[in-house]
């Protein structure tokens, strides 16, 4: 069809693309809706669940029914608004939601059915038999109703994410957005300006109205140029600001690409964090329908939409020229529509306004106090029943606009829990108290919506952010614009027979909504839930007032008695994919390597996480088939001869200063400042409460000089908690903390022979037990002059060291301590032979210390020392603590082949196995090669008198149960003579 | 002198680098950094002549640098020390304080370009206003959820050090974001 007259598409250039297949025209500056309604095409899509024919009836980011799929393959984006997607050439786009083709669906059938499908007959339908609802009724529900499919494909997309700052913050380029970023800009102040359109100027592109005499996008053009032109002032188009967080915080997508045939590699969308000091909301307002029977067929429109595809885009929604257009309005604003075309020569039937006393704005018929009651057309729109005094009659149209007023977009302004408030006046819902701090709505979105009124609310919003933020104003001349007659009637349905559609999107009928009042599903919460009103991708935007209304008038109440309708992000819908910001598969979070991992990698080592640490977990051997192989072997290797552990990923803390000492005494429950110079101690940490957090050693490296180390999982939290004990209950001891975790690649050299191993590379350092003796520690040199430190500690109760050396030369060491080794059968241990050789050894590690257990339970209660405070030390011996019984012992199987099960319960041998009965249960376990049956730690009531009791270990879920043997938890040397030798 | 052969945070024997469009990452094994806190009652001391700075501060001179990691702490950096003990001769120019060894607790990663090339690689890593990353300012922040220094030497160099054991985790957020900003820039 021919466009009208002063539009703002570049018809000197044509973009070609497909709707189902079939090839259309188009021009920059289309929209897929208006390139299709500029073909005659108004059949774009099938409803949700009757499967009716559908149109679009809006123009913008509220559309309910012109939802498609663009693209094809992996790049399928199904559930896009037409109205919204930006035309490209070679845009391919597809109907959905149909079976067969979308003129001739044939689960329409449903529509046939409707009787028998009102809201909440599934939730009385299919309630038997209970297996069906799975296995038969929800896929074929979802089947018959529903949206766009997703392609099933991985997203081959790139995403990106980042944040920005500003003093203030302007969602929306229309007449009160522009005037606020001009005026905010011209003061200095940081501004960004977000506008989800690809083009600035909201509903001024739409209006058809003069500023200063001129067309309004003249205005916006220059408004957009000066903009640009101020470096303190950033336009972000395509960017929809979705949700405000706290803090000022907003989560905005900018739609990077989506509008290119080729994104060359770029990005397809980039989600910002944007922090902004102050927010202007001036996100417009979205017009409401009339609900009147049939009112759903394409060719039925909001009348403002039909005034934005006549003065954006030039075009008409009819499907030939020549049909007639009428508006049903109850107010002014539906009349200007009907003038606007009128005088662009379209033909207009008139205004059927429900008023008496409905004006006329010159070039069209008004029928006063009438309303439309019916409408005709299979696939599209061809005749409208029009009802005045009671007298019916059917007139050919092709297209009607529909105007019941005008719903703020109050959405933002309500993700804080701000209500919005019912203003009678002007028949809308008003941005309330109790929004998100700083932001100022303003123009149409604060229920000013005239163009002269909004750009002035502009100006005020932005004047009271500059004002709130200290910064002086700057001189703003606002365009003069013309009257614009505003005045209307509530009139919120039209009563009759038949279905009239509330909820497009959802096919949520008045009728459906009277059920729910008969059903006493009146609270708006429960009307939503029960007849899905206002769900899905549009968020009722053209649906919540008006469905409110209706059960107002339900229920005899006033609408603000009735409900508020409260929104929360996203504003429109938001793809997964952004949210990730672009990170997925092994860049989704971050991967913590020990130095010697590529070493690892190279023997062929399996890896385990542990955190977000990869650590070795065993290095299989070529002719091992199993894992347990490969581990009894790494294991047994530590106790005949020697073995080497990547030990870095434990926590190291540095703590330095005159108080050192006396710090580490509050921090540990043992005493620690007493611990010579070059000496280590084992050490507890207690929570507040008084319950064992974590374990490790200290050494003391100078006479104010401490390295504390930690486990792996609570290295984190440990250097948090010194920190928060140094700065905040401490702040007057002279301490210094900082972590050195990565600095220092520690390995551990475990074994008979690790002493013979280590002299080798330790540069001449007498490693005698006289010179270095059991919990010894000091710097040396190795391989040559490398500054190391070094530790003898054991984990696995061999005689044994920790050696470290700084993290770039971990892998050298590893590679050289193999190297030196050979002849002493050196062998790599991972964290698998790490665990069974400290459970032989009846070493507590996590699976002891869950944060359930006491310093008594694992029988150190000793170690919490009565000679001093310390963090939890005094909450330790409360009574709960004080008279725990349970103790931790080692467990064999009696049968030597029966297994040990971690979790497992523990029970009296003849007692019933129920909560009452329980005595403790298994922590840890494992096949111990120096046993040679599998072995378990565990905790038992008053297990260290209960020694070669047989006990029942029980997992009443699983219903297995073992008989096991009570032995002391250390299997392995009793009397630590090894490691002392 | 040891006949061990180190390897940088990224596992290689040389440091890396990369090229996307104007911007520029490289790989800083070289660099040594050690932590400076001031004890009770101490005197900020100027190491080799360096004035510490305060709260968002990078400073230089002679081959050090400083900046400001809280309340009486610093992180003192000096280029092409990595392989001696930096954190010994620092100890030595500041008496009265508390040095730890960090070189290695670490990996710095630089990106050169132009600057507003790197304010959009910036914007896309930190969320931090422009003026924490001006020219001669830096600061901890995280950076797809690793915790990092962010250092703007001067208009066309960021400096970002990041936890040794994450280095490849940094390189690859810093690598992906400079290529879509690359991409991007090219469409």
């Amino acid at each position: 069809m021919t466009r009208l007259s002063g539009h703002l598409v570049d018809t000197a250039r044509r973009l070609s693309f497909t709707f189902d297949g079939r090839a259309f025209a188009g021009h920059p500056g289309d929209t897929l809706a208006s390139a299709l309604l500029a073909n005659g095409v108004q059949l774009m899509g099938r409803s949700f669940k009757y499967h009716r024919p559908r149109g679009p009836i809006a123009a913008g980011s509220e559309e309910p029914n012109a939802l498609v799929t663009l693209g094809r393959g992996a790049r399928a984006e199904p559930n896009t608004r037409a109205t919204v997607a930006e035309l490209f050439d070679g845009l391919e786009a597809s109907s959905q939601n149909h079976a067969g083709s979308l003129q001739r669906d044939w689960l329409a059938v449903n529509d046939r059915l409707a009787p028998f499908l009102a809201a909440g007959f599934y939730y009385k339908t299919f309630m038997w038999p209970k297996a069906f609802w799975e296995k038969l009724y929800e896929p074929v529900i979802r089947k018959a109703a529903g949206l766009g499919a997703l392609s099933g494909l991985p997203d081959p997309d790139a995403y990106d994410r980042g944040y920005r700052h500003c003093d203030l913050l302007v969602i929306g380029a229309g007449a009160a957005g522009l005037a606020a970023a001009l005026a905010a800009g011209r003061a200095g102040a940081q501004v960004i300006l977000a506008e989800e359109d690809f083009r600035p100027g909201g509903r001024l592109l739409a209006e058809g109205g003069l500023l200063d005499g001129r067309p309004a996008p003249d205005w916006v053009a220059e408004v957009a140029a000066e903009l640009a032109t101020l470096p303190n002032v950033r336009v972000m188009t395509r960017t929809t600001v979705f949700g405000a967080y706290d803090h000022g915080i907003f989560g905005a997508v900018e739609r990077v690409s989506d509008h290119l045939a080729e994104a060359g590699g770029g990005v397809r969308q980039t989600l910002w964090r944007i922090t902004a000091r102050r927010s202007v909301l001036a996100a417009g307002a979205t017009e409401r329908h009339i609900p009147f029977r049939d009112n759903d067929r394409p060719g039925i429109m909001l009348a403002g939409a039909i005034r934005a595809y006549a003065n954006r885009w030039g075009v008409t929604g009819q499907r030939q020229a020549a049909d007639p257009v009428a508006i049903f309005a109850n107010g002014d604003d539906g009349h200007r529509t009907a003038a606007q075309l009128a005088a662009k020569g379209v033909p207009v039937l008139g205004v059927i306004d429900p008023r008496r006393d409905a004006p006329n704005l010159g070039g069209y018929e008004t029928f006063a106090g009438a309303t439309v009651t019916g409408t005709r057309g299979r696939l599209g729109l061809t005749a409208i029943e029009v009802t005045r005094g009671g007298r019916a009659e059917w007139l050919d149209c092709g297209l009607l606009g529909v105007s019941g007023g005008w719903n703020p977009n109050v959405h933002l302004a309500s993700h804080h829990r701000g209500r919005p408030v019912w203003d009678e006046a002007r028949l809308a819902f008003l941005p309330g108290p109790g929004g998100p701090a700083g932001l100022i709505p303003a123009g149409a979105a604060a229920g000013q919506g005239g163009t002269a009124e909004a750009m002035a609310d502009g100006l005020r919003a932005a004047a009271q952010a500059l004002g709130d933020l200290g910064i002086a104003p700057a001189p703003v001349h606002l365009p003069a614009a013309e009257a614009e007659p505003a005045r209307q009637e509530a009139f919120w349905h039209v009563p009759g027979k038949g279905r009239a559609w509330v909820d497009f999107q959802n096919d949520v009928t008045v009728k459906d909504i009277a059920l729910a009042h008969q059903e006493n599903m009146r609270p708006v919460e429960h009307l939503k839930r029960w007849t899905t009103l206002g769900m899905a991708t549009d968020q009722g935007k053209t649906a919540n007032v008006t469905a409110l209304a209706v059960m107002a008038e339900l229920t005899g109440k006033a609408i603000p008695e009735t409900g508020t309708t409260i929104f929360r992000p996203p504003y429109t819908g938001v793809s997964l994919g952004v949210l990730g910001g672009g990170d997925t598969g092994r860049g989704f979070r971050p991967t913590r390597l020990t130095p010697s991992h590529s070493w690892a990698e190279a023997e062929g080592a399996v890896f385990t996480e542990v955190g977000a640490w990869m650590r070795a977990q065993y290095f299989p051997r070529p002719g091992e088939t199993h894992w347990r192989e490969s581990v009894d072997r790494e294991a047994r290797a530590v106790r005949a001869a020697v073995g080497i552990c990547d030990v870095t990923t434990l926590g190291k803390i540095d703590v330095q200063g005159a108080d050192a000492g006396d710090f580490l005494n509050r921090i540990y429950a043992n005493m620690m400042g007493t611990l010579p110079v070059g000496k280590v101690r084992y050490g507890l940490m207690l929570r507040e409460d008084g319950h064992l957090y974590d374990d490790g050693t200290c050494a003391r490296l100078g006479e104010d000089h401490y390295v504390v180390t930690t486990t792996t999982a609570n290295a984190g939290t440990v250097y948090r908690n010194m920190e928060f004990a140094r700065q905040c209950l401490w702040p007057d001891l002279d301490v210094q903390l900082i972590s050195t975790t990565d600095a220092w690649a520690q390995i551990a050299v475990a074994g008979p022979r690790s002493r013979e191993l280590l002299t080798r590379i330790a540069d001449g350092a007498d490693l005698s037990n006289q010179a270095f003796p059991f919990m010894a520690c000091g710097a040396i040199t190795v391989c040559g002059g490398l500054r190391a430190r070094l530790f003898r500690i054991s984990f696995s109760g061999e005689l044994a060291y920790e050696i470290a050396v700084p993290a770039r030369y971990g892998h050298a060491l590893m590679a050289r301590l193999m190297e030196a080794g050979a002849d002493l059968g050196v062998t790599p241990y991972g964290t698998e032979a790490l665990g069974v050789l400290r459970i032989e050894k009846g070493h507590a590690a996590g699976a002891e210390l869950n944060g359930q257990t006491t310093a008594r339970m694992i029988g150190l209660e000793k170690m919490v020392s009565r000679k001093k405070d310390a963090i939890g030390a005094v909450m330790s011996r409360r009574g709960g603590l004080a008279s725990e019984t349970r103790r931790l012992v080692g467990l064999v199987p009696v049968d030597p082949g029966a297994g040990v099960v971690p979790g497992s319960h523990l029970f009296a041998a003849d007692a019933p196995q129920d909560t009452a009965h329980d005595q403790g249960w298994i922590t840890s376990a494992c096949f111990s090669p120096h046993v040679g049956t599998m072995i378990g730690l565990g905790f038992l009531e008053n297990g260290e008198a209960r020694m070669d009791e047989v006990i029942t270990a029980a997992n009443p879920l699983e219903g297995t149960e073992a008989a096991l043997r009570v032995v002391s938890a250390h299997f392995v040397d009793p009397e630590g003579g090894r490691l002392r030798d | 002198m040891t006949d061990l052969i180190p390897m940088t945070a990224l596992g290689g024997a040389a440091p890396r680098s990369r090229r996307h469009g104007a911007l520029s990452l490289v790989e800083r094994p070289d660099i040594a950094l050690a932590s400076l806190a001031l004890r009770r009652g101490a005197v900020a001391p100027a190491p080799g002549g360096l004035v510490l700075p305060g709260p968002g501060g990078l400073a230089s001179a002679d081959g050090l640098a400083a900046f400001w990691t809280g309340p009486g702490q610093w992180m003192v950096e000096a280029a092409g020390q990595a392989e001696a003990d930096f954190a010994a001769a620092l100890a030595a120019m500041a008496p009265g304080c508390s040095v730890t060894e960090q070189t290695d607790g670490w990996a710095c990663f630089e990106v050169a370009g132009d600057a507003a090339a790197l304010e959009a690689l910036a914007e896309r890593l930190v969320n931090l206003p422009a003026a924490a990353l001006a020219p001669g300012r830096a600061t901890r922040t995280v950076l797809h959820h690793m915790g990092v220094f962010a250092l703007r030497r001067d208009p066309g160099c960021l400096a970002l050090w990041g936890m040794r054991s994450a280095a490849g985790s940094l390189w690859h957020a810093l690598d992906q974001a400079a290529l879509r900003l690359t991409a991007f820039d090219e469409t």
